[in-house]
């Protein structure tokens, strides 16, 4: 017998008329390392919490069907028992943590209390656990003060810590820096090799690629397949459900390297299936000319940054002796997490003070300014989207900024109008922003910032928890906003969305810039990308292994 | 009617309690930033009685004054224990029965509370500081009813309404527009039929 | 964060002895003068108060307590010195207010309750960490739900004023004025109290899903992650409270007789 079996699952939220699962049946063998891939909305986080039997035993509602897990129904196993088999981490980690302790060391510890395990082993697993997930040196800071990846690594090692028998990742790496998705990737596997079953819902589809035994497609609440990631990614309707294909997989279709299994034409969908394949590329591809030398755009300064400081605790420095000059090309700041780039956004936008230094905005110095006066100049969306709803309504969130500014109604319902259309929600104007899902949230949120027409427009993290197609809607927004003048600069852990949407490239590092210039330059600058725990774009990588000459960033780049 | 005073102690309810109180630290805070003649300090304890019934709501209430009271050293605080039980399970009974969906219930639901805490209240005064409340409008109507002869009880009694009814009053009307603005999503939690419906 | 606990961390005597000894000095701090019914008793363990505060070295934390119990304490004397109903024999004059004997002395009694129990749980409070007492009483065999309950107050209110800045920083980024005079910082409140009550409503939400799947209802035997046990120096305390607590009653019933 199988160890989870899913027989006809379905499920639909109190007060909602869709189901929200409809008809999933599956089989997971123990040991095995299973992806969810679909797109917003499809029902992966559902699904996720019908493992763990929060649905429906918290949230109640309508359901039927089975999940069975080593024997044991999901749907009839209280959730404390159900924990000790089955751990669950969730899509925002700043949701994980139990509020109840002082210290990362504790907040790790404390379901392994709950569960009765002796004190030395609490102590062990624990210990073993931090080192995992490298955040030893955070061991005695409050889990509330730690940077949004630094979150995300406490979340996973609470729930692996538990050693449950099947472990549900939500999303887990959606704010780690590209080597630490890799860690985390590898960690897991590694546990799947000891005999732990592995279920994860990612949006890196590469990363599900290369890693995964099967992978569970869901469109709409529906499965559409269950097969091995060869055969998922190369449907043809892919499209159509809202799901992108490893950048491999596009750039194998697009030059038609593939191969013939039985009746199917399957395309490569790892780096290393495609070496195989090597004889059915083309010799050389011309790729990106080499920009060499840097063409500044003079007199487009936006922001002018001398000798910058500052420390949220006094004796660890978070950004020492940074000098740095913005201009209007839409710019990308990359870096491990914890590397100081939300402080530093939060330092352009006056919402932090600078211990040491000057930031001038058009040639103003901002420390004579109040953050309210500067709001209309400079935007900036949160890295947590639910750190600025504040309204019970979509509409009225995104009017508040225009109504701020003095816009009259008219104008500023328009304004707010143009920006939810832009983000595609004119559909949830009137919704409660609560009741919309993270990634929606996201949006509106940058709607509700975009609304307010800024010079500038800063972004932090734009792309987490979004679909494809959600991340087309967001370069989107890039590029018209940059076509109409605007600054846009945005935080981002997601190395192909920079490469196809930005011009300019800032890596960070320990509160330090280390390279800095067009995405063609920094991105060939290994050193500097392994030391920010950064990696290539994934076409870039591609291109090397096959041993082209010249600059590719993006799939694009490869036309022969 | 059977269900007024059903309870369910799952986490949601325990979790719901420490906010509760949080909230009411919060609003006593705002208070006395704002230098307003009012407490605002049970804003907390009326939604968890809203959400989690009267029980709940009762524990909300005891549990912030003993937590505060042995926490901050406020002894003043711990002795209203029983008050704030009150209005906890005043307003919990009053949601239950449905008083809380519209404005007007509202307002009759403060009308409830206010007096609760003025039944209970009033006797806590006099053993404890012989009537005084400590608030300065209250305090004046009592020096001005005990300088006119009036008896020490009605002039505490006085001295209480004055105080807690206006206050309740604000309070509940913050709290209608915030249970009204709350998500569906989290409501659902803390409703009372927790039946799951078959699909099969 | 900023703590709302008065916990000073100090290594002294008193913040060594265990939390449960510390709550039985209150018990016979408030108790002793009540069923005593003399004033000097008040006197003894404002005396005893003020002894273990200085041996635990946190005297000067105390001044600011009693400062804030201050109005209340001035009220009572002025209303039951002016209007107590009992008021026969005129003190003294202060201008045209006249000052009774009686009033005062009820009002001394009642000054003198809210001061000893002012001090006596100062002790406590200033000397016991939040999370610490948690963990004894939990070990006593409190429900660990309760438990969870009092520390999570701690880590929530903190939390909820890191949401009310982040809410703040959020509105002033989307252009509301929030800093300059006093006015308009305080206008800039009012704004805040229904997202701050919200948003800490809506996290718990997803904090009792956390908690759900971290086995917080779980049957199991909690651990604890240090042991801690009433120790002999404990024991001694609380007996020596016990006596001063039956001493009160021998002074009540002798005084009766
Ligand atoms: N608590 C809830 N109450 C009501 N409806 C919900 C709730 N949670 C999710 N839904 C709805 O159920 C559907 C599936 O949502 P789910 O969160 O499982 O999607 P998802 O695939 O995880 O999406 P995402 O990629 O955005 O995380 C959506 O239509 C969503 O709006
Ligand atoms: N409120 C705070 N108090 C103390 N330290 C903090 C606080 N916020 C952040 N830090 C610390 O400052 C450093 C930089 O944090 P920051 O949030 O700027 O990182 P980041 O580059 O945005 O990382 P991430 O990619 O993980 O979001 C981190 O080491 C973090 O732990
Ligand atoms: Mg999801
Ligand atoms: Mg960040």
């Amino acid at each position: 017998m199988a160890l989870i079996e899913v027989t006809n699952l379905k499920y639909r939220y109190p007060h909602t008329e869709n189901l929200a699962l409809d008809g999933i049946d599956f089989k997971v063998e123990k040991g095995q390392f299973i992806g969810i891939a679909g797109e917003n909305k499809a029902g992966k986080s559902t699904l996720c919490q019908a493992f763990a039997g929060l649905v429906p035993t918290m949230f109640r509602g309508a359901y039927g069907g089975k999940l069975l897990i080593d024997g044991a129904e999901a749907a009839k196993t209280p959730i404390a028992e159900l924990c000790q088999k089955v751990g669950l981490v969730f899509q925002n980690p700043f949701n994980q943590l139990s509020g109840a302790k002082d210290t990362v060391f504790e907040e790790i510890a404390f379901g392994l209390q709950n569960l009765g395990i002796p004190r030395e082993e609490i102590f062990k697993r624990v210990e073993e656990n931090l080192k995992l997930l490298d955040i030893e040196e955070y061991r005695d800071r409050n889990p509330f003060d730690l940077s949004g990846g630094q979150t995300q690594r406490v979340a996973i090692a609470s729930i692996l810590a538990m050693e449950p028998q099947v472990i549900v990742l939500d999303e887990p790496t959606s704010q780690l820096d590209p080597q630490g998705s890799e860690e985390v990737f590898r960690v897991v596997e590694k546990l799947a090799k000891t005999g732990i079953t592995i279920i994860m819902v990612e949006q890196k589809m590469e990363k599900l690629a290369s890693y995964c035994d099967k992978i569970l497609l869901l469109h709409k609440g529906k499965q559409i397949a269950y097969d091995t990631p060869e055969r998922i990614f190369s449907r043809d309707d892919l499209e159509e459900l809202g799901v992108k294909p490893p950048v491999y997989t596009q750039v194998c279709r697009a030059l038609e390297v593939s191969r013939i299994e039985g009746e199917d034409r399957l395309y490569p969908v790892t780096l290393a299936q495609m070496e195989r394949l090597r004889d059915q590329f083309p010799p050389t591809l011309t790729g990106r000319t080499f920009v060499n030398g840097e063409q500044e755009i003079d007199g487009q300064e936006v922001f002018q940054i001398q000798d910058l400081k500052f420390h949220y605790l006094p004796d660890i420095p978070v950004i020492e002796h940074l000098d740095l000059c913005l201009d209007a090309r839409p710019t990308a700041i990359i870096g491990q997490n914890g590397a100081g780039k939300t402080t530093l956004v939060k330092l352009l936008k006056g919402l932090l003070k600078p211990n040491a230094g000057n930031i001038f905005f058009e040639d103003e110095d901002i420390s004579q300014k109040t953050v309210a006066q500067l709001a209309g100049k400079v935007g900036y969306v949160f890295q947590n989207p639910d750190d600025q709803i504040f309204k019970n309504r979509v509409m009225e969130e995104v009017m508040v900024g225009p109504l701020n500014l003095g816009k009259s109604r008219e104008e500023a319902q328009k304004l707010a109008a143009d920006a939810l259309e832009m983000v595609g929600l004119t559909d949830a104007a009137e919704e409660n922003p609560y009741d919309l899902d993270l990634s929606e949230r996201k949006m509106v949120a940058i709607a509700s910032v975009v609304a307010m027409d800024t010079k500038v427009l800063i972004l932090d993290e734009p792309t987490i928890a979004q679909d494809a197609n959600g991340r087309v809607v967001l370069g989107r927004i890039v590029q018209t906003l940059s076509k109409k003048g605007k600054f846009v600069l945005a935080i981002l852990h997601d190395m192909d969305f920079v490469a196809e949407y930005f011009e300019r490239v800032i890596i960070m590092a320990h509160g330090k810039v280390l390279s800095d210039g067009l995405g063609e330059k920094v991105f060939y600058e290994k050193e500097s990308l392994l030391k920010a725990r950064l990696e290539q774009p994934h076409t870039t990588r591609l291109c090397e292994r096959l041993g082209y000459e010249g600059a590719f960033l993006t799939a694009e780049d490869m036309k022969v | 009617m059977k269900n007024l005073f059903k309870t369910k102690l799952n986490a949601a309810c325990f979790v719901l309690i420490p906010a509760c109180i949080g909230i009411n630290y919060l609003g006593k805070l705002f208070a006395s930033v704002l230098k307003l003649p009012l407490w605002l300090d049970s804003i907390g304890t009326c939604i968890g009685g809203i959400l989690g019934g009267p029980i709940i709501g009762g524990i909300c209430g005891a549990a912030n004054n003993l937590i505060y009271g042995f926490t901050t050293g406020d002894s003043i605080t711990l002795v209203y224990a029983l008050t704030s039980l009150g209005i906890g399970v005043a307003v919990g009974i009053m949601a239950r029965l449905g008083r809380m969906e519209k404005l007007s219930g509202a307002i009759l639901t403060a009308c409830v509370a206010g007096l609760t805490a003025v039944v209970i209240s009033t006797p806590l005064n006099l053993i404890f500081w012989g009537g005084t409340t400590g608030n300065i409008w209250g305090d004046a109507v009592f020096a001005w009813s005990q300088a006119s002869g009036l008896p020490v009880a009605l002039g505490s009694f006085l001295d209480e309404v004055l105080v807690d009814v206006p206050d309740k009053l604000i309070t509940l009307l913050i709290v209608y527009a915030i249970i009204k603005g709350l998500p569906k999503k989290l409501t659902s939690l803390y409703e009372l039929d927790d039946e799951v419906a078959s699909l099969d | 964060m900023k703590s709302i606990s008065l916990y000073v961390d100090k290594d002294t005597c008193l913040t060594r002895l265990h939390p449960f000894a510390k709550m039985f000095y209150i018990l016979a701090a408030v108790s002793a003068p009540l069923i005593g019914g003399a004033l000097w008793i008040y006197g003894l363990f404002l005396a005893i108060s003020l002894c273990l505060l200085i041996s635990g070295k946190i005297i000067r934390k105390v001044f600011p307590l009693i400062a804030f119990s201050f109005t209340i304490i001035i009220t009572i004397f002025l209303i039951h010195g002016l209007f107590n109903q009992e008021n026969q024999k005129v003190l003294f004059h202060l201008g045209p207010l006249a000052f009774y004997e009686e009033g005062l002395l009820y009002a001394a009694r009642i000054g003198l309750n809210i001061l000893n129990m002012l001090l006596a749980f100062a002790t406590f409070v200033l000397t016991t960490k939040p999370a610490d007492l948690v963990d004894d009483l939990e070990q006593a065999g409190f429900s660990p739900r309760f438990g969870y309950m009092i520390s999570s107050v701690f880590q929530i209110i903190p939390q909820m004023m890191g949401t009310m800045n982040t809410i703040m920083d959020a509105q002033r980024s989307r252009g509301m004025e929030t800093e300059g005079s006093l006015f308009v910082r305080a206008k800039a409140f009012i704004p805040l109290i229904s997202p701050v009550v919200s948003s800490s409503l809506i996290n718990t939400r997803e904090r009792a899903i956390a908690l759900e799947v971290r086995g917080f209802d779980s049957k199991n035997k909690k651990t604890f992650l240090r042991e801690h046990k009433l120790a002999g120096k404990d024991k001694t305390f609380m007996l020596l409270m016990a006596l001063l607590i039956a001493g009160s009653i021998v002074w009540r019933v002798l005084t009766w007789l």
